[in-house]
Formats: structure tokens, C-alpha cells, sequence
């Protein structure tokens, strides 16, 4: 069951040069119960598709538009006092980028994740702390821990307490941000581990979003490559892992070093596009090694290979 | 660079403040290079002090401007010179000449002196000539003034006998005791009215010279006087090169004068350069002194650094006013005295701030970059963390040059300050001391304010304006 | 052949004062011995507060140890500073983990190339060559364009190359590589570990790499070392380390990463409970035992284990290492 449709959207922000980019008509679907990946590196636009979907923009916004369907109702019409009071952190909530750095070092943890119960579901402070304890737990912090403050919690404890002010009201869908890229691998481990148990008992949907896509390929079910503000390739785990239709995924997998077996890993040369002025046909052209020449001027359209595995690439339409 | 010094503009340039701030700026720079090229360096201690270049100036006299407001009420200051005598004839074995000055008195008022100013008396004859002073009112009337003999020949001297050349005969007749006793001969003859010379005095000899007597008081005489001055002598070549009147008016000049009768626009002129001069070096010299100690402490650390926290706390705990009137009282009210205390006691604050900024910056990878490429300690602070901090060092020293303007002001308000040059706070000083504000002499107070205000908004417009550039939090998205 | 550099015995520790009596010791380096061949790279493997990044700052003397020796180039340099290490700055170099905070932003690319060239008392026709040939070693071309850029002007995989190209203009003997890529693009890494080993043929350099990403370290060290609070706790050919740990914290470190496998969603990572220790005040005995599933409970708490060598030139610090090795 599709629990959230987006489909056209754009993101554009206004900088000192220019209109940037930052998210360029892109289509994504999470289904009920599902981990969705986005997957790409530092300026795909992967983070900028996280604040659209929270409407979070900052003040330098010069588009944004499109349509995001969540349980049939296109968030984008809503306004943004409905979208604050029905939506933000009650059915889509969001464990930010460096969130555990972000946390108030002069309110005690348990408060902190209590916070929006008090605020938004009025309840009293006994209850909320009550609830919180009970969230503790299920994110494995000790209950009694509710009474420290951040600066006496190591990181992946602070993550851990991130991830349970995301879950305390309950919503439909988590969105998170590189949750582990601060984090030690051992803790990484601990962190996904935690979220596959969560992912199992609370049945949470999940937006993952990350620029490892071995990563990815240890929480989500379905992947979306994102590449200089596009969808490259979306499918469901196995497809884009085991068998990568676009150049640009294929190199990606392949620049991973692998512990388990004997691969040397590949690199693919020079720099993702100038998001204020990005090529005008297919904007992974310059360092792809299939580019035609010709394909050059104009720019592939995101297709439907076969059941569920979209391609946006010219080896694939024509 | 050029980029980034794009960027940093555009940053500064984005308020209207610092429009404001770089426009006030320019006018302050343009009047003093204006100031700078059209008066002497000397100016104070050769104009300005100079109580001989101010005598002819009415005392305390409004701006001219004024007239205006007030229905053209007030009397202009007039100075009426002649060389040239209107007529000259020969009576008997003497020769007359006649200098003729004419004043015509069109306010109800009163002047507030007279002087007769004598220039180059050139004599030939052994007998010394005289000269007279005779003013004809407007009712016909004349009264014969004051009564001068030129001085004798000196036993060595050959005609032709020159006086008055190098500095001129003046004489303020306001205060000379032979008007009292013309002018009460005159009251007798021509009113039937006893006034002793002394009383005569009392009245003001403006009153009776410009006035007639109406039911016991001097009412203004208005229309035309005309003052002659008679030179009598044996020579026809004897004359006086200039010969002039000086009819003291109540308006003078574009700012007035003050008590002195000094041009107050001149002061108030030659203060723009000087503020601009004192705000600008002790800014310079405090941010240079300040902000090195600081980098050199912050980064060298250890007892250098320890020494120079040490001296600096004890420098912002020192009392500055005590000690500067310490000082001036040793050395005098010297301008090198004043921007010596400034500087010394504005250093400690930037050293603390510098400092901090510096230790952050030490542990950087770029310092341990170019420690490891084997950079000495002095390059590193040169190239490495100087850059950093430059640009919050520069909006310090534009933000110190208000505060060391107000500070010479107040210190040269209290008495402490460089007499030999005038400066708004000086004006300022001596207009309180003269009981300016009582007398109600606003056009002395209220201009040196103003411009001390003006002068430290402009710096301050700018330094709000280099905010931005210096704090990223600042910073305009981009 | 003796070593390039030889790290005997080394303890770096940071005194951190709190409150008016009391100061704490970190011990982030506490005795370590490791020493580096010319033409090897060594991979300096470990989490936060393992001491891996102090360990390359000790040994380029960025940082005093408090005891052992450093011993370069058969020289000790251990008490040597100032104008005394300006020829040992020459020959030995680090390569920064940040692009972006360890290049001069008011530089050029020129300047900042330069400047050691400057600092040793190159002329100024040795000084152009030189910089040319190392833009061109780091494979930014054309050099002539970018010796004029600013740093902001380049992206960060092209920044790093500057630093390394900043790195090798001295043509130094070692190199100190402290997380060269760990602030690049996946996608770009390998171009840049890659460069880094042609360099070092070329150069016959001896190379520290310090990284928690043990995966590159497999492709691009010869040898490994694991480090835990402050110690090496595995040494040995990349290869056979990795093929084979023994020490139950490299087998940890090594289960936590995960492989591009869609079947990784399905099963719970094995891991071990807990965090890295505090560096003020490590466990006692072995410093893992807390977290270790292996632990004895008896000597594993009470005594601390020295490395031992084994037979495939593997050295290991753990009580139970045969136990493990037969596995």
C-alpha cells in the first residue's frame, strides 16, 4: 500500500549566482512498512528532498513545487499552520543530520524527548516522562537515563535518544539523515541493528538517507540513486545491488572496497555539475563512459524498465 | 583575493547603514582636506591663540544667518576701511586730510564697540602730526571723538617717519576715558543734560554716540554716520595708509564667534582634520599594538603570554582619568599626551579578544599544516593566523575611532586637552567655562556637539556596516 | 634494511586541567611501538579515541610524546626541536584529513605550494619547476590554470590533491596520511588512494595511513595495524589480517562493515555491546575485556596483554590468540 507518493518535485534555492538547483523534478514512492534508500553523495540533493518532504525550507527558496501524496492528500496544498499542526512530527518526523550534536545541553534527555507529547498532544509532564521512559527502553537506553543531560551520553547513546524524540508521537514516517555517518562503525552497527528491530516491531515506514550505499543495502528495501538533483535509478534493493542498469550506479557500487572479497575498488574521475548551471541533457554525461556524443543536448527521461526499477538514462529509451 | 574582496563588499555595502556611514565619511575627509589646504598648520597656535587676530570680531556674536530667522533685527558687524583721504586742502601752514568712513545704521540696535584702526602713518615734517576722529550723525549733529598725536621722531631716524606699519594703531575707543569726556560735553551742549564723564562711562558710549536721548533712555539713532578721520600736518605727503572703523555687530560670520570674538566657523573647521587625525591614530596605534600582542601571546603562549595577560589586566584596571590628569599636569596638555593615554589604556581589550580568536585558531589543521612544513613561528603568524583575524581587527579600529574622538572631546572638555589646537571639545570647554550655556550663547554649545556626534556616528555607521563581514552568523545568505 | 621511521615504546598523553587542583591525563597513545619501511604504507586502523590520529601526530613530532623514542631515518629525534628539525620537516609530511580547513583560504594555489619550497630556501626557477611537476604528479591539469585558483574555487577531491601535491613538492621520504579521504566522495576515493600509491613507487616513500575504514586499508596498505585506547592490539600483512583476524576486536571491527549485499537487511549485524573505552581512565587489564564476548573474567581483567609474535609475521596483544588463531 503506498503510503507516500512524490511525484515532480523541484526545489530550487536562490544563491548570489543563480537559481541552484537543488532538487530537480523527482519522482519517489514509499510503500507501508518499507525502508526506501536515497542514495547519492554530497550535492545530490538527497537532504534537500528530506526538508521538502518536512517543509522545513530555509528563507532562500526560489521554487518549490510538485506533488507529494501521503495518504491521499497532497501535502503541498496544505498550509503551512496545517501542515505544522497535522503533519510535522505527528505522521512524518525527521532525525536530522548531526542531530545529536543539536540537543539542548541544558534540558535533561528524558524532557527533551518528552517535549512534543506536552506540546503537542497536551498530555501532563508526568505522563510525557512516563512515555518516554517506555521509549527509552525500546530504543535500548536505560529507563533512568531520562534524567541526564546530553553532555553525560556518548554519541550513540545521544543518536539512540535522537531516534526516540523521532518515534515519541508515533508517526507513519521517519525520515533520517545519515543518522550514522558521526558514529564509529561499531556503533554504526548497534544504531542499524536498532532501527532494523524497530523497523520490525513498530513497523515505522522509513526514508533512509545516506552516501554509503553498502549502508544502504543494510537497512532499505527499495533504493533511490540520486545524482545532481535527480533520480537516476529507483528499484527495490536486490535489482539496483545485484543488477545496476545506470552507469552512474554501477560505478558507485563498484568504488566500494570490499571486505569480503578480492575487488579493487573503482573511482569514477572528475566532480558532479554546477547545480546552478547544470548541463542540459544528461547531467551525468561528462563522466560517463557510454556517452554518446549526440546524447549530449538533450536529456534522458526517467523510464520503467521492467516491474518497479525506473532508469534515467539513455541506454534505456532510445 | 579578488573574489573574496568582491564577496567581503558586497557584504559591507548590502545595509544602508554603511551607505549612510561612507557618505557622512566622505564629507568629513573632503571638509578636512579643504581645511588642511586652506589654513596654516600653525593655525592654532598662530590664529587661534592669537587674541591680537580676534580683536577686531564682535565678542559672542550669533551666526549671520540668524538675521534671517529674526526679521533682520539684528546690527552687522561692519568694518569700513579707507586710504584714500575724500578730501584734502591746505588751512594756513597746515594740511587737512580727511578720511572719510560711512556707516549707515539701519537696525534698532545698538553697536556693541567702536574701534579706529590706523595703518602706515608716513610723516615728513619735524613737528609730529595729529589726527582726529570726528563722527557726523545722522541729525547733523558732530561729535568730535578722540584726539591722537602721532609719536615724536626717535634721535636717529630720518624721514620719512613711518608708524603704525608692522603692527597697526588700534584703538578701541569703547574703552578710552577721552570719549567720556567729549561725549559728556556733547550730552550738556546738545540735550542740556548733566552727565558726568563717569556716568557717561556706565551708559555705554555707543549708546550716546548711536542714540538720542528720549525720556531718560538712549533710543538707536538710525540712519547714516559719518566717521572722519582728520589727519593734521605740516607736510602734504604726510598720510595714513589705512585708516579704518570697525562698528561692532551682534552677527558676525558663518557659525559666530565666542567670547573672544574668535571666528567660530574657523575653530569649528579646523576640528574635522583634527578629529580625523586623533580618531584615526590612536585607532591605528591601539589596534596595532593590541591586536600583535595578542597574536604573539596567543600563539606563543607560556610566560610571554602569561607576562602579557598580567600587564593587560592591570592596564584595564588602572584608572584612566586620574592618571591622564596626572600626566597633563607633569607634562602639560599636550596632544602627544592625550593619544599617548588613549592608546595605552585601549590596547588591553583587544588583546583579550585577539587572544582568544588566536587559540582557537592554533589548533587548526591549517597551523598544523604549516607546522609541519617546517613553517617558523613568525611566518605562521604572519601568514597563517594574521589573515584570519584581520578582518575583525580592522572593524575594531574603525569601531575605536569614534570612542578615541569622544574621549579627546571629553577630556578636552574637562580642561585636559591641547590648548594650542582647536578642537570641537576645546570650543566646547571654553564656551562652559565662559558660562556659555547661562548666557545662552547656543551657536557656541551646539555646532562643536553636533559635529562630535556627527564625527562618531559616521565611524559608527561604518564599523555596524563591517559587521556582517566580520561575523558570518551575519552573513546574507549567498 | 633498517626501518624508515621506528616508533619504540611511544606514550602520548594530554593533560586537561579541571577545575584549580585537579588535572586529568588522557592517554591517547599508551605505548606503542611501530616502526615503517620505505615503499610500504602501514594502515593505522581504529575508532575515535583509539589514538591513531595522535599516533601520526607524534610521529611527525606535530606533538610531544611524554616517553619512548622516535627514531628516523636512524637518527633519534625524539628531543629535537625548533631549527634542529627543519631537515627532518623536509623529509617527512602529512597529508590532512580536511580539504577545506587545512589550505590557507587567502592563498593561492601557487602560494600554498609554494610556501615549503620557501620555508627550505628553494631559488625561485627551482621553485616554479617544482611546483609544476607536482600539480602535475597530483594530476590537476592544466597546472598553469590552477596555480592561479583560490581553494574555493576547486572541489574537495581537487583541494585534496593540492594538499598532497603541497605534501610531496619537498619530495619527502615519509608521509603521515591522517584520513586522506574520509571527507571525499566514495566515488572519488579510490582515484585518490590510487594516486597516493603511484606516488609512493615513484617515490619510494614510506607512508602512515591513518583510517577507520578498514575496508581501504585492505587495498591500499601492506601491513595493518589495529589500534584500541591507546594500544596496537593487531599487527600484520594487510592480506592475511584481514583474511583471518584473531584479535576479537578486529573480528568486531570487521563484522560492523557492511558489504553492498541486499540480503543485509534480513540479518542483525554481530556486534559487540558497549562503547570505546574513556581515555582518562581505561579498563583495567585488557582494555577490550569490558566488551569482548570472549573474556575470561579473570586474567583478561587483571592482566594486560603484551603483543605476541606468531609465526606469519602477525603480531597480536590477546591472552587467548592460539584459541583464536585455530578458528
Amino acid at each position: 500500500m503506498v503510503l507516500l507518493e512524490i511525484k515532480d518535485l523541484k526545489l530550487y534555492y536562490k544563491t548570489m549566482r543563480g537559481l541552484l538547483k537543488a532538487v530537480d523534478n523527482i519522482r519517489l514512492s514509499l510503500n507501508k512498512g518499507e525502508t526506501l534508500g536515497l542514495v547519492g553523495e554530497s550535492g545530490c540533493g538527497k537532504s534537500s528532498t528530506a526538508i521538502a518532504i518536512m517543509r522545513l525550507l530555509p528563507r532562500n527558496v526560489g521554487l518549490f513545487e510538485g506533488k507529494i501524496m501521503f495518504n491521499g492528500i497532497n501535502l503541498m496544498d496544505l498550509s503551512e499552520s496545517e501542515f505544522r499542526e497535522k503533519i510535522r512530527w505527528k505522521k512524518i518526523s525527521m532525525v536530522f543530520q548531526g542531530a545529536m550534536n543539536s540537543l539542548n545541553p541544558v534540558l535533561k534527555v528524558g524532557f527533551q524527548v518528552a517535549e512534543p507529547l506536552i506540546l503537542h498532544q497536551n498530555m501532563d509532564k508526568k505522563e510525557a516522562l512516563k512515555k518516554a521512559r517506555e521509549m527509552f527502553k525500546l530504543v535500548g537506553l536505560p529507563p533512568d537515563f531520562v534524567d541526564r543531560y546530553p553532555h553525560e551520553l556518548s554519541g550513540g547513546m545521544k543518536q539512540r535518544v535522537v531516534i526516540a524524540m523521532a518515534l515519541i508521537l508515533n508517526p507513519e514516517i521517519v525520515i533520517l539523515d545519515e543518522p550514522t555517518s558521526a558514529l564509529d562503525v561499531s556503533i554504526q552497527a548497534q544504531i542499524t541493528n536498532l532501527l532494523k528491530n524497530l523497523k520490525k516491531e513498530l513497523e515505522v515506514s522509513m526514508i533512509f538517507i545516506t552516501h554509503d550505499i553498502a549502508l544502504a543495502s543494510d537497512m532499505c528495501d527499495k533504493i533511490g540513486v540520486m545524482y545532481a538533483g535527480q533520480i537516476v535509478e529507483l528499484s527495490s534493493s536486490e535489482n539496483i545491488l545485484l543488477s545496476p542498469k545506470h552507469p552512474y550506479t554501477q560505478k558507485l557500487i563498484a568504488s566500494v572496497p570490499l571486505l569480503r572479497e578480492e575487488k579493487m575498488p573503482e573511482f569514477i574521475p572528475g566532480a558532479p555539475p554546477d547545480l546552478v548551471n547544470p548541463p542540459k541533457g544528461c547531467r551525468f554525461y561528462p563522466r560517463c563512459p557510454y556517452a554518446e556524443r549526440e546524447l549530449e543536448e538533450k536529456e534522458p527521461p526517467l523510464v520503467e524498465i521492467e516491474e518497479d526499477h525506473f532508469v534515467k538514462c539513455w541506454l534505456y529509451s532510445g | 583575493m579578488s573574489k573574496y574582496l568582491r564577496n567581503t563588499f558586497s557584504d559591507f555595502w548590502a545595509s544602508k547603514v554603511s551607505k549612510i556611514g561612507v557618505f557622512f565619511l566622505f564629507i568629513v575627509i573632503t571638509v578636512s582636506i579643504y581645511t588642511l589646504i586652506t589654513f596654516p598648520l600653525d593655525y592654532g597656535v598662530r590664529y587661534w591663540n592669537n587674541p591680537k587676530y580676534w580683536v577686531d570680531n564682535p565678542k559672542a556674536a550669533m551666526p549671520q544667518w540668524v538675521n534671517s530667522f529674526l526679521g533682520g533685527g539684528l546690527l552687522d558687524h561692519q568694518i569700513i576701511s579707507t586710504s584714500v583721504p575724500q578730501r584734502s586742502y591746505p588751512s594756513g601752514i597746515y594740511y587737512m586730510k580727511f578720511y572719510e568712513h560711512v556707516f549707515d545704521l539701519k537696525v534698532d540696535q545698538f553697536p556693541t564697540f567702536l574701534t579706529l584702526k590706523l595703518e602706515k602713518l608716513v610723516y615728513y615734517s619735524s613737528r609730529t602730526p595729529t589726527i582726529k576722529l570726528f563722527v557726523t550723525r545722522p541729525d547733523n549733529k558732530t561729535i568730535e571723538l578722540y584726539r591722537l598725536v602721532a609719536e615724536a621722531p626717535l634721535p636717529d631716524e630720518h624721514p620719512p617717519y613711518v608708524r603704525y606699519a608692522e603692527e597697526p594703531k588700534r584703538i578701541l575707543l569703547s574703552g578710552e576715558t577721552q570719549l567720556s569726556y567729549f561725549l559728556s560735553e556733547f550730552l550738556l551742549k546738545e540735550y542740556h543734560v548733566t552727565f558726568e564723564p563717569s556716568e557717561v562711562t556706565k551708559i555705554g558710549y555707543e549708546k550716546v554716540i548711536f542714540g538720542e536721548l528720549y525720556e531718560d533712555n538712549f533710543r538707536p539713532l538710525k540712519g547714516k554716520y559719518i566717521f572722519t578721520v582728520l589727519l593734521h600736518t605740516l607736510d602734504s605727503r604726510d598720510q595714513i595708509g589705512k585708516t579704518t572703523i570697525i562698528i561692532g555687530g551682534q552677527i558676525y560670520g558663518f557659525m559666530g564667534t565666542d567670547i573672544l570674538g574668535r571666528d567660530l566657523s574657523q575653530g569649528l573647521l579646523f576640528g574635522f582634520p583634527v578629529a580625523l587625525l586623533i580618531g584615526f591614530i590612536t585607532s591605528v596605534l591601539t589596534t596595532v599594538i593590541g591586536a600583535s600582542l595578542g597574536i604573539i601571546g596567543g600563539y606563543i603562549g607560556g610566560r610571554l603570554d602569561d607576562a602579557i595577560q598580567r600587564i593587560s589586566d592591570i592596564m584595564n584596571n588602572l584608572p584612566q582619568l586620574p592618571l591622564l590628569i596626572f600626566l597633563t599636569f607633569i607634562f602639560g596638555g599636550k596632544l602627544w599626551v592625550i593619544v599617548t593615554v588613549l592608546v595605552a589604556f585601549g590596547w588591553s581589550t583587544l588583546v583579550i579578544v585577539v587572544r582568544s580568536m588566536i587559540l582557537q585558531i592554533k589548533s587548526s589543521s591549517l597551523i598544523e599544516a604549516a607546522i609541519s612544513l617546517g613553517a617558523s613561528k613568525w611566518r605562521i603568524m604572519a601568514k597563517h593566523i594574521f589573515p584570519q583575524v584581520a578582518p575583525y581587527i580592522l572593524s575594531q579600529m574603525i569601531f575605536y575611532t569614534p570612542s578615541a574622538i569622544l574621549s579627546e572631546a571629553a577630556l578636552s572638555f574637562l580642561g585636559l586637552g591641547d590648548p594650542s589646537i582647536p578642537t570641537w571639545g576645546q570650543i566646547l570647554e571654553y564656551g562652559f567655562r565662559n558660562g556659555a550655556v547661562f548666557l545662552g550663547y547656543w551657536w557656541w554649545i551646539l555646532p562643536p556637539g553636533l559635529l562630535i556626534v556627527f564625527s562618531a556616528v559616521t565611524f559608527v555607521f561604518i564599523a555596524l556596516g563591517l559587521e556582517p563581514v566580520v561575523n558570518p552568523k551575519l552573513k546574507r545568505w549567498r | 634494511m633498517s626501518a624508515l621511521l621506528n616508533l619504540q615504546n611511544i606514550k602520548t598523553y594530554y593533560y586537561v586541567r579541571k577545575g584549580l587542583f585537579k588535572t586529568l591525563t588522557i592517554k591517547a597513545v599508551d605505548d606503542v611501538s611501530i616502526s615503517i619501511d620505505r615503499g610500504k604504507t602501514v594502515a593505522i586502523v581504529g575508532e575515535s579515541g583509539s589514538g591513531k590520529t595522535t599516533l601520526g601526530k607524534t610521529a611527525l613530532k606535530l606533538v610531544e610524546p611524554v616517553s619512548g623514542r622516535i627514531i628516523f631515518e636512524d637518527k633519534d629525534i625524539t628531543r629535537l626541536s625548533g631549527n634542529d628539525l627543519k631537515w627532518f620537516r623536509r623529509k617527512a609530511q602529512m597529508i590532512f584529513q580536511d580539504p577545506f580547513t587545512s589550505l590557507n583560504p587567502y592563498m593561492t594555489i601557487k602560494q600554498i605550494i609554494e610556501e615549503p619550497l620557501i620555508i627550505h630556501g628553494f631559488s625561485e626557477k627551482e621553485r616554479e619547476e617544482r611546483i609544476i611537476k607536482a600539480l602535475m604528479d597530483v594530476r590537476l591539469y592544466p597546472p598553469e590554470e590552477f596555480i592561479l585558483k583560490y581553494p574555493h574555487m576547486l572541489s574537495g577531491g581537487q583541494r585534496q590533491r593540492v594538499g598532497i601535491a603541497r605534501s610531496l613538492v619537498l619530495e619527502p621520504s615519509f608521509i603521515v596520511a591522517d584520513e586522506p579521504v574520509s571527507m571525499i566522495d566514495a566515488s572519488s576515493r579510490a582515484e585518490i588512494l590510487f594516486l597516493m600509491r603511484d606516488l609512493q613507487k615513484k617515490y619510494a616513500m614510506g607512508i602512515m595511513y591513518i583510517t577507520h575504514d578498514i575496508a581501504t586499508a585492505k587495498y591500499f596498505s601492506d601491513n595493518i595495524a589495529i589500534m584500541y585506547a591507546g594500544k596496537i592490539i593487531e599487527y600484520g600483512p594487510s592480506q592475511v589480517i584481514l583474511r583471518e583476524p584473531i584479535h576479537p576486536y578486529t573480528v568486531a571491527l570487521m563484522n560492523a562493515v557492511p558489504d553492498p549485499d541486499p540480503q543485509n537487511r534480513f540479518k542483525m549485524r554481530r556486534i559487540v555491546p558497549g562503547e570505546p573505552p574513556n581515555p582518562i581512565n581505561p579498563p583495567s587489564g585488557c582494555r577490550f575485556h569490558p566488551r569482548c564476548p570472549y573474556s575470561d573474567g579473570q586474567r583478561c581483567v587483571k592482566e594486560e596483554p603484551q603483543m605476541r609474535d606468531f609465526d606469519d609475521h602477525r603480531k597480536v596483544a590477546c591472552h587467548y590468540a592460539e584459541q583464536f588463531i585455530k578458528r
